[in-house]
């Protein structure tokens, strides 16, 4: 090997060390800075509302159904009016793998994953969230869904029949066809 | 044995089997819906679709319903073949046209037959974009829920409720792609069999309301092979349970028991599990204690007393904790009874020892009598025993029953002898008298008796079912001579009161309750230790043990269930529920089944047995040991495990009583008083929410002839006077009530203090 080879070699090292000096920087100074995260990043879980502010979530225990590792638990229950919800809704943190595959399960969209991964907590405890810190004020990503309006079941404000495709329901009393 | 072939597989079959039938008894699947091995086959769904192979050359393959096909020797049969796949794919497609986008908020989801089929046959995804038809629903009561916009039109329904459990309030209305399966009106469902309708739907349009209202998946529930606590038949369940509370029960089969159903009382009595009003604190003398405190005051009683102790068992109470027990306060020089009433007590020890010497058919064999008398209100006590009936009606059976208030069964029934109470006995003898001269004399026979003489005597395989309760000592005997004077192919069978009746029959000895009762009455006991019986609460005696227990220096309860008893109690110990606890029940049969512990709760009561096991330890008696005692009480029976079938006891354990002396009370009072027990009418089941709240309400019911001649109006009330006190209530008029008789719901006849035959006054009030 020659001096010249050696020379040319450390140059090169050096030209790029030089260039990076004036490249602009992909490091942020965390937490001061703040970087935005994808819409899809699989972060913190929450249970979001319908377009008329009701509770998305109908229990149907489908999340926990299909959680890997088991870190959901729900109870179902009902309003008077045969509105289904979960009395209670917990999920360890945790334990949670953030896979997403709750999301994909829920059949009313309820519980979806937010661009959010700051939960720190001095004790395990603390990383399981009730129904209270899950629950949010809005739709979340998927604006306009309302499960009630595609089901079968009456809810308050929308009778049998009264639903979206439904044709007004039989007269079981009258024989004509 | 013949066989046909399904995809290259062998395929055994009976003969008059279908494809479908045949295929499912070999394990092989047809994907079905309207098909019930209970109800055969309609043909209504068209879901079976399978292609047949062309016989000969020049024939075709063609594609039939499996379920209507008849099995042939020789027939080549696909399920796999392109043109049965779509046959398959379009009847799912056109079911789904109108299923409602329901499964997150249906109850079926999990254990629903559609979803199945549509994930194994079906389109993945539904192509109709139109709009779906829609049914309004209807209220059926606090038991089933019905949601008809997912009904696919199979049938079940009506033609378990109408066909099998012959129920006549729920039935098919208008047509085409619009019928719709329900009652003419809102109201609950009249059978006391329409919780099936939640099993044998194969979709969720009848939901378990109980469940319903604490709804778990069916994955997250956790199960364990069970026996029905509620009546002495021993159906098997199978209970779910999640996050330490009991949700529901579901039948499990059982090949000469229930097979596919159960009752309501089974499916929905459970509910007394979580009654808010359920001893949960161990007390001693009002003051909350725990568990070790209880025990120790319990055992500072015990040692206290010395020799004048005292234990009543029950037959609502697990085989070990009766044998527990009994050795504990036997080995302590006290007296144990089994039963808190010596005429139930002689009445079951009868009944056990007959159903010993002459043997019992199982429930699936009572469907094949061809003649059947009932003594008594077989529904109210044994209801699954009724269903038997019912088929046995169904396959051309006649029914004779001879009861005193109003029965489901009776109005099945071809001849319907109403009595008084007193008069069953009576009429039993009468029947065998005529059985034994053969004569059919018609002279002086006013209640259709000799018809059913003629019935039962020219019967291949007739039946007499007997429920104990209310026959007595003197009529269990009266029903098992006649028995034996119509032969050998003759079967006798008893409705015994309690799930382990026949177990605390041979755990009790032959007087046994007569003399726990004289000696608490005479002040020769100090201690009493009831185990889940409510002697305080007995309909003829109760009145007797209240007095009685007054004169103890302590008595000890341990039960699951609040009642009179409980409440008096100077120290209670609260026990584990059925479900929470594993044991041993001995059935009407003489079967010894085992059900197994389901779940634990997060704070878990010891159960009976361990109480008692725990009480014997530290007294030294050297009684603790709860498979010992049994073993000791049924020498050389290997017990079962739970799940298994059971074993039922040969050889015939011996039980020695004395023939029974028809008792008179020397009462007062003209008028007899008959017990108007329902299907939900059982000591647990009471304490069920939504099974109580369909129980007629309590009244003095009488027939309108005795009325006229009582000279009592439709609107009064009445004041009945009895041992124990007297008690107002409204009157009601029942042409099905026996004359001279007065109808009384359990509760009323504990106040004042008569059983089931017992004399009372009665007289209107201003």
């Amino acid at each position: 090997m020659s001096v010249t080879a050696v020379v040319r070699g450390l140059w090169g090292s050096l030209r790029t060390t030089l260039w990076h000096v004036r490249a602009p920087r992909e490091t942020v100074s965390y937490p001061e800075v703040k970087r935005a995260l994808p819409e899809r990043w699989r972060g913190r879980i929450v249970l979001t509302r319908d377009p008329d502010g009701e509770e998305r979530c109908v229990a149907c225990y489908l999340c926990s159904a299909v959680c890997p590792v088991d870190c959901i638990t729900l109870q179902a229950t009902q309003r008077e009016d045969g509105r289904r919800y979960p009395e209670t809704f917990r999920i360890n943190f945790s334990r949670c793998i953030f896979c997403g595959y709750c999301e994909e399960a829920c059949p009313t969209l309820a519980i979806q994953l937010t661009p959010d991964f700051e939960m720190c907590e001095r004790r395990h405890g603390d990383l399981i969230y009730e129904k209270d810190q899950l629950l949010i004020d809005g739709q979340g990503k998927h604006p306009g869904y309302n499960f009630y309006r595609q089901a079968g079941v009456a809810i308050p404000g929308k009778g049998i029949g009264e639903g979206e495709s439904e044709q007004p329901p039989v007269d079981r009393d009258s024989n004509l066809p | 044995m013949t066989a046909f072939e399904i995809d290259a597989r062998q395929v055994p079959f009976n003969n008059g089997d279908n494809i479908l039938k045949a295929a499912l008894n070999a394990g092989v699947e047809i994907p079905h819906f309207c098909y019930h091995h209970a109800l055969g086959s309609l043909g209504a769904c068209r879901l079976c679709a399978v292609e047949v192979k062309p016989e000969q050359p020049e024939q075709r393959p063609r594609v039939v319903m499996a379920c209507m096909e008849p099995a042939r020797a020789g027939l080549k049969v696909s399920v796999a073949a392109p043109a049965a796949l779509r046959a398959r794919q379009g009847v799912i497609e056109f079911l789904m046209t109108n299923h409602p986008h329901d499964c997150p908020v249906c109850d079926e989801g999990g254990e629903c037959h559609l979803q199945d089929m549509t994930v194994a046959c079906g389109p993945p995804y539904r192509r109709y974009r139109g709009r779906k038809r829609t049914f309004i629903n209807q209220d059926l009561g606090p038991l089933v829920h019905h949601e008809m916009n997912r009904c696919i039109t199979c049938y079940r329904c009506t033609r378990y409720y109408q066909q099998y459990a012959l129920g006549t309030d729920l039935g098919a209305m208008r047509l085409r792609n619009e019928v719709y399966f329900g009652r003419f009106q809102d109201g609950p469902l009249e059978s006391p069999f329409a919780g099936n309708l939640v099993e044998v739907c194969p979709t969720g349009v009848f939901t378990d309301k109980v469940f319903r209202s604490r709804f778990a998946r069916v994955w997250d529930l956790d199960t364990a092979p069970s026996i029905c606590p509620h009546c002495s038949v021993g159906c098997n369940t199978l209970p779910g349970a999640r996050l330490g509370t009991l949700r529901r029960v579901r039948n499990r089969d059982h090949a000469e028991l229930n097979r596919w159903f159960l009752c309501d009382r089974g499916r929905f009595g459970h509910q007394y599990t979580e009654h808010p009003e359920r001893p949960w604190q161990a007390r001693v003398r009002g003051q909350t204690v725990n568990y070790s405190d209880a025990l120790g005051a319990a055992l500072d009683q015990l040692q206290r007393a010395g020799a004048a102790v005292a234990g009543v068992g029950s037959p609502r109470e697990d085989l070990e904790s009766n044998a527990l027990l009994q050795r504990l306060i036997i080995r302590h020089g006290g007296f144990f009874a089994a039963f808190t009433d010596p005429g139930i007590e002689a009445a079951t020890a009868h009944a056990v020892r007959y159903i010993n010497r002459m043997g019992t058919p199982t429930l699936a064999a009572m469907e094949h009598a061809d003649a059947i008398l009932v003594a008594g209100e077989l529904t109210a006590v044994a209801p699954m025993m009724d269903l038997g009936v019912r088929q046995a009606s169904r396959n051309k059976a006649k029914v004779g029953v001879i009861h005193h208030v109003a029965d489901p069964l009776a109005t099945l029934a071809d001849y319907d002898i109403r009595l008084a109470p007193r008069q069953t006995s009576v009429a039993l003898k009468r029947l065998q008298g005529m059985i034994a001269t053969t004569a059919e004399q018609s002279s002086g026979d006013e209640h259709g008796l000799a018809q059913l003489a003629a019935t039962l005597m020219h019967a291949q395989h007739p039946l007499l079912i007997g429920v104990v309760e209310t026959l007595g000592a003197y009529g269990v005997a009266a029903l098992a001579k006649l028995a034996q004077s119509l032969g050998g192919q003759a079967a006798l069978a008893y409705a015994l009161p309690g799930p382990n009746a026949y177990g605390a029959a041979i755990v009790n000895e032959d007087g046994a309750t007569q003399k726990v009762l004289e000696a608490v009455e005479t002040g020769k006991v100090r201690c009493l230790v009831v185990t889940a019986a409510d002697p305080l609460g007995d309909t003829r005696t109760g009145w007797r043990w209240r007095e009685a227990v007054g004169r103890l220096d302590s008595l000890i309860v341990m039960d699951c269930v609040d009642s009179a008893t409980v409440r008096a109690a100077d120290i209670l110990i609260p026990t584990a529920a059925w479900a929470e606890r594993s044991g041993y029940f001995i059935n009407y049969e003489g079967r010894v089944q085992c059900f197994d512990r389901v779940f634990e709760r997060d704070k878990p009561l010891p159960a009976s047995v361990a109480v008692i096991a725990d009480l014997a330890n530290a007294l030294d008696l050297g009684a603790g040991e709860p498979r010992v005692a049994i073993a000791d009480l049924l020498p050389g029976i290997a017990l079962p495990l739970a799940g298994e079938p059971g074993i039922r006891l040969t050889p015939r354990v011996r039980l020695d009583v004395p023939p029974p002396i028809e008792s008179v009370a020397g009462a007062t009072g003209h008028w007899q008083v008959g017990l108007a027990s329902w299907y939900g009418d059982d000591p647990l089941a009471d304490h069920a929410a939504a099974l109580s709240s369909l129980a007629p309400a309590s009244t003095a019911t009488i027939a309108p002839d005795t009325a006229r001649i009582a000279e009592l109006a439709t609107d009064a009330r009445v004041m009945l006077r009895g041992p124990a006190g007297s008690l107002p209530l409204p009157l009601c008029i029942d042409a099905n009530v026996a004359e001279d008789t007065v109808a009384l719901p359990r509760s009323a006849m504990c106040q004042i203090g008569v059983g089931h035959g017992g004399y009372v006054e009665l007289e209107a009030m201003p």
